[in-house]
C-alpha cells in the first residue's frame, strides 16, 4: 500500500468513530434541549390555562383545538397531579403521524377540578437522526476529499526527495563504475538517510568487489597447480605396472581433479561475463546456434535413448557469439542431463522466444533457486550446479527474460531473447 | 622435432618435457623471459611451448619476437588465464593456437600435431596408419581405401587418438576433447562410450582392426604396435 493511502486510511479509520461519536452526542443533546425547551414552554401553557380556568364564571370543560388534547375538562373528583408523555397523532392536513409532547395536569379552584391538558408537536426524532445523518456525512466526505488534496500535495513536495532516493536505488546496479549519488535536500531526516544509503552502497561495493578481485585471482592461481596435477596424471597412467587397485585409485584422482578444474574454470567464466568481457557483439543466427548444440550432445541422447523434436523459426539476435553458444549449450545439456531415460527433448523457437523441454521427475527445489550457484537436485551427482547460473548470468547481462514452468510432467526453460527493459 | 618449452613453473616444465621426449621430439626449456628470448633467437624450432606470464616479462613478447625473425616456429601460447583478451592478442601476433591450463598432455600433443601438419604440409598430407587413412585437410578418413562416413564427433575422437596412439587417453581428456570449452562439464562418461561404440563399429565395418584397448577404469589405449 502507498504511503499516500496509508495516512488517509488510517486518518479516516480514526475519524470515523469520532465522527459517530459526535453523531450520537449531538443527537441526544439535540434531543434533550428540544424536550426540555418544549416541556418548558407546556408548564408555561398549563400556568395560562389555569390562570383562564380561574375567570371562568361556571365551571366548565373548554376545547380549544380541534383534536382536542388541548384543553380543559371538569371532573367529578381529584385527580393525579400531572403527567408528560410522547403521544403520536394523524395528521390528516399533512397525512402522516406526527409526535405531540402531552402534559397533563390536576387542578382545583373553588372545589372544583379539572384536568388540564396541553400539547405541543415535538421534533420528529426519524428526522432528526436523517438530518443529522446527512450532516455528518457531508462532513465526513469533505474530511475525505481534504486528507487526499493534503496528502498529494504533501507527497508531491515534502516526500519528492524520498522518491528520488527510492527511485535511484532501484536502477542501482552494484556492479556498474560509477558511484550512486543522491541530491541535497532541505529536509534534515532525508539528507541522513541519503548519507546513510551513500555510505552503505560504497560499503558493499568495495566488499563487492574485493570479493570478486578474490575469486577471480584465486581461480587463476589454482590453474597452474592443476595443471601440474593434471599432467603428472597424465604420465602416471602410462606406466605398465599398475594394477587394477592402482588404476582405481588413479582414476578417482582423476576425475576429482577434472572436476575441480571445470569448476575453477566454470566460476571464472561467470566472473568473466559479469565483468562484461564479453563485449564484442555480432548477429547471430540462433537456429544454427542450437544445431550446433544438439550435434555437441548428441551422443549423450543418444545414450539415454532419447527423442528430439525441434521446431525452429528463423531468429537472429545481436550478442556476443560465445555466450550466444553457452547459453544454449548449458540449457539444453541441462535438458539432456535430467531428461529421464528414453524421454523426449523438445527445442523450439518461437518468436522471440527460445523454449527448451524435457520430460522429468518434478524438481526437489523451488523454481526460484534453480538458478542458483551449485543448487542442484540430488539426482545428477555428475553436474557441477553452476549451467543454469552461467544461463542467468548471461541473460542478466543482455537483460533477456528467463521462465520455467513444469506441467504434465515436462520441464520447460524460456529465454525471451529481447531486453527486458524492466530487467535491471 | 625440435620443441622450445617456455614455462616458469617447474614441474609443469617437467612434466611437458618427459611427455614431449617420449613422443620423440627434442625439447629445449626454458625458465624465463631473457632466457627464452635468447634461445628463441640463438636456434630454430618447429615449435614453440610459451607460457603468457614469465618472470621478467611477457610471453607474448616473445611471439613478437619470433614472428620478427620470420621464425617459421608455430606457437601455441599456454597460460592460466584463459582470458579472451589475451587469446586475441596473441593470435593476432601470430600465435597459431591458444591453450589454457590446466590441460591434458594428450590435448597439448595433439594441438602439437595438429599445427605441424599444417604448417610443414598446409594440411594436406594424408595421416596414414595401417589400413587407416585420414585427410585432415578435408576432414575424411578411409578404411583400406573405402570411404567411412563419421560424424564431427567421432571424425575428433578418431584422430585424438591417432594423435595419441600407443598412450593411454584418460576418459576425461577425450571430454574435454570433444565437448570443447563448454563450462559445466558431465562426469557421466556415456556419451564418450556412445561415441566410441559408434565409430568402433563403422571403422570395422569396413575391415578394420579394432586398435582401441580399454584400460580399466580409467580410459582407453589406441593400441598399434
Amino acid at each position: 500500500m502507498k504511503l499516500i493511502s496509508k495516512t488517509i486510511l488510517l486518518y479516516l479509520l480514526i475519524s470515523l468513530p469520532l465522527l459517530i461519536l459526535a453523531g450520537f452526542y449531538a443527537y441526544n443533546l439535540i434531543n434533550t434541549e428540544v424536550k426540555d425547551g418544549t416541556d418548558d414552554a407546556l408548564y408555561r401553557e398549563t400556568l395560562n390555562m389555569q390562570n383562564l380556568v380561574k375567570t371562568l364564571t361556571q365551571p366548565r370543560s373548554l376545547y380549544l383545538d380541534a383534536d382536542s388534547l388541548t384543553g380543559v375538562t371538569l371532573l367529578k373528583e381529584k385527580s393525579f397531579d400531572y403527567k408528560t408523555s410522547d403521544t403520536v397523532i394523524y395528521d390528516r392536513l399533512e397525512e402522516e403521524d406526527l409526535r405531540y409532547r402531552l402534559h397533563r395536569s390536576g387542578f382545583s379552584y373553588n372545589g372544583n377540578h379539572y384536568l388540564i391538558s396541553v400539547a405541543k408537536p415535538t421534533l420528529e426524532e426519524e428526522e432528526l437522526k436523517e438530518g443529522l445523518l446527512t450532516a455528518f456525512l457531508l462532513i465526513f466526505g469533505f474530511l475525505v476529499i481534504s486528507f487526499f488534496v493534503v496528502n498529494i500535495v504533501l507527497s508531491r513536495t515534502l516526500w519528492k526527495p524520498f522518491y528520488k532516493t527510492l527511485q535511484r536505488l532501484e536502477t542501482y546496479n552494484i556492479n556498474q563504475q560509477e558511484e550512486i549519488c543522491f541530491d541535497k535536500t532541505t529536509i534534515r531526516e532525508f539528507n541522513k538517510l541519503n548519507d546513510t544509503l551513500g555510505r552503505m552502497t560504497q560499503k558493499i561495493r568495495a566488499d563487492y568487489r574485493q570479493q570478486k578481485e578474490f575469486t577471480e585471482n584465486a581461480s587463476h592461481e589454482l590453474q597452474t597447480p592443476l595443471a601440474v596435477i593434471k599432467t603428472k596424471l597424465d604420465l602416471l597412467i602410462q606406466s605398465k605396472k599398475l594394477g587394477q587397485e592402482e588404476l582405481e585409485l588413479l582414476q578417482a584422482m582423476e576425475n576429482a581433479v577434472h572436476k575441480m578444474a571445470s569448476l575453477n574454470k566454470a566460476l571464472l567464466l561467470l566472473t568473466r561475463i559479469e565483468n562484461k568481457q564479453f563485449a564484442e557483439n555480432k548477429t547471430v543466427n540462433m537456429p544454427g546456434v542450437v544445431e550446433r548444440a544438439l550435434e555437441n550432445y548428441s551422443a549423450l541422447y543418444e545414450s539415454k535413448g532419447m527423442t528430439i523434436k525441434k521446431q525452429l523459426a528463423t531468429l537472429q539476435v545481436e550478442m556476443n557469439p560465445i555466450l550466444a553458444d553457452l547459453l544454449v549449450n548449458n540449457l539444453v545439456q541441462n535438458a539432456f542431463r535430467h531428461g529421464v531415460k528414453n524421454g523426449t527433448v523438445v527445442v523450439e523457437i518461437a518468436g522471440e522466444k527460445l523454449i527448451v523441454m524435457n520430460t522429468g521427475e518434478p524438481l526437489q527445489v523451488k523454481p526460484e533457486e534453480l538458478y542458483l550457484r551449485f543448487k542442484k537436485n540430488e539426482s545428477s551427482a555428475e553436474s557441477l550446479g553452476l549451467g543454469l547460473s552461467i544461463v542467468k548470468s548471461i541473460a542478466t547481462l543482455y537483460g533477456f527474460k528467463l521462465g520455467y514452468a513444469y506441467t504434465n510432467g515436462t520441464h520447460a526453460f524460456s529465454v525471451w531473447l529481447k531486453p527486458q527493459t524492466d530487467l535491471l | 622435432m625440435k620443441v622450445l618449452l617456455i614455462e616458469d613453473e617447474p614441474e609443469l616444465r617437467k612434466s611437458i618435457k618427459q611427455f614431449l621426449y617420449q613422443e620423440g621430439y627434442v625439447v629445449e626449456s626454458a625458465d624465463d623471459f631473457m632466457k627464452a628470448s635468447e634461445k628463441a633467437a640463438d636456434y630454430d624450432y618447429d615449435c614453440v611451448l610459451v607460457d603468457i606470464t614469465l618472470p621478467r616479462g611477457n610471453g607474448l613478447d616473445i611471439v613478437k619476437q619470433l614472428k620478427k625473425n620470420n621464425s617459421r616456429a608455430g606457437i601455441i601460447i599456454i597460460s592460466a588465464k584463459n582470458s579472451l583478451d589475451d587469446k586475441i592478442a596473441g593470435l593476432d601476433l601470430g600465435a597459431d593456437d591458444y591453450l589454457p591450463k590446466p590441460f591434458h598432455l594428450g590435448e597439448l600433443n595433439a594441438r602439437i600435431k595438429a599445427l605441424i601438419r599444417r604448417r610443414n604440409f598446409e594440411g594436406n598430407q594424408s595421416i596414414v596408419l595401417n589400413e587407416i587413412t585420414i585427410l585432415p585437410g578435408e576432414r575424411r578418413v578411409k578404411v583400406n581405401s573405402e570411404e567411412v562416413g563419421l560424424t564431427t564427433k567421432e571424425y575428433d575422437l578418431l584422430l585424438y587418438f591417432v594423435s595419441n596412439k600407443n598412450r593411454v587417453v584418460s576418459k576425461n581428456s577425450i571430454a574435454e576433447h570433444l565437448v570443447g570449452d563448454n563450462a559445466d562439464q558431465v562426469d557421466n562418461h556415456d556419451f564418450i562410450y556412445t561415441h566410441l561404440k559408434n565409430l568402433r563399429k563403422k571403422l570395422t565395418e569396413k575391415g578394420c582392426r579394432d586398435y582401441v584397448q580399454t584400460i580399466y577404469g580409467i580410459g582407453y589405449n589406441f593400441k598399434t604396435d
